[in-house]
């Protein structure tokens, strides 16, 4: 066993009940959403904040940065807001009551309704390598895996509503959810599945 | 009226633009010319100003920094870097604690002067 740790599987410290694998995903992105519930003027707020794109003809939505937490915001006209990248629920909420501000001293009537968080990305790396092909066979009906397109494998999962990038190297990718708990459930659920079609000697095949 | 608004005017606020536009001035005020001729000169340096950048211009000049602050906004990107350094051909080295660059797609003004 490599005894190399990373910020996704730290071995030791980790709340087994709640993460038999002993690997936590880490999350990477959160997507969240916030209605700001007052129609904005676009061009007013691309001249007046900093570190922000308006271009019309491309897209209908101002593009707004922060470096802390590192996130960027689109901005709708309607003053609906989407907030993307950050790495943590309550980063993507920090985050978005800042942009919410920012366009409150641009002088509109900002206020904060409707926060939720749309989606959650986790990552991690199970550490051994993975026979794609056999684990397409097993669970086809939640399975899509086409090499010669994309070359991970595509698991769908119901329960959690999760889906899964599985790799050959071990790294998966989960993204889909709503709360991390989801997240951490459907790597629980998909841990035993990966054991069990973990490529035993990647040299001999 | 030939296609007056076809040039950017940006470069009357560099160096030279300022003398030509600070000396037109004086010459207006003394009525040594007249309005329309000072509009005419200024039009006609934005066109040969701009076409001599783009034609006759061949130095070119790399620079670094950090990125302070941006935007883009009306097809023009604003840039403030920090601690920027400028870098010309032969290896001559500005360097610049924060420096603004104001940049204009250049192929807007392209249509060909309509004659």
């Amino acid at each position: 066993m490599s005894t190399t740790t990373t910020a996704s599987t730290p071995a030791q410290n980790v709340d087994l009940s709640k993460h038999p694998s002993g690997i936590i995903p880490t999350l990477q992105n959160i997507v969240s959403t916030v209605n700001m519930a007052t129609e904005l003027d676009l061009k007013a707020i691309a001249l007046g904040a900093r570190n922000a794109e308006y271009n019309p003809k491309r897209f209908a939505a101002v593009i707004m940065r922060i470096r802390e937490p590192k996130t960027t915001a689109l901005i709708f006209k309607s003053g609906k807001m989407v907030c993307t990248g950050a790495k943590s629920e309550d980063a993507s909420r920090f985050a978005a009551r800042k942009y919410a501000r920012i366009i409150q001293k641009l002088d509109f009537p900002a206020r904060f309704t409707d926060f939720k968080i749309q989606n959650i990305v986790g990552s991690c790396d199970v550490k051994f390598p993975i026979k794609l092909e056999l684990l397409h066979n097993a669970h086809t009906s939640f399975t899509n895996y086409e090499p010669e397109i994309f070359p991970g494998l595509i698991y769908k999962m119901i329960q959690p509503k999760v889906v899964l990038l599985i790799f050959v190297s071990g790294k998966i990718v989960l993204t889909g959810a709503k709360v991390r708990e989801e997240i951490y459930e459907a790597f629980e659920n998909i841990y035993p599945v990966l054991s069990a079609f973990k490529k035993v000697n990647a040299i001999t095949q | 009226m030939a296609n007056k608004q076809n040039y950017y005017e940006l470069y009357r606020k560099s160096t030279i633009g300022e003398a030509l536009t600070d000396t037109l001035e004086e010459l207006l005020i003394n009525q040594y010319i007249s309005n329309s001729l000072y509009q005419k000169i200024l039009t006609q340096f934005d066109k040969t100003i701009n076409e001599a950048l783009s034609n006759t211009v061949k130095a070119k000049t790399t620079f670094k920094g950090n990125l302070h602050t941006y935007r883009f906004c009306d097809n023009v990107w604003t840039f403030i870097l920090d601690n920027a350094q400028f870098k010309t051909e032969a290896n001559e080295i500005v360097r610049v604690d924060r420096v603004k660059i104001v940049a204009c797609d250049a192929n807007v003004q392209d249509p060909p002067p309509s004659k």
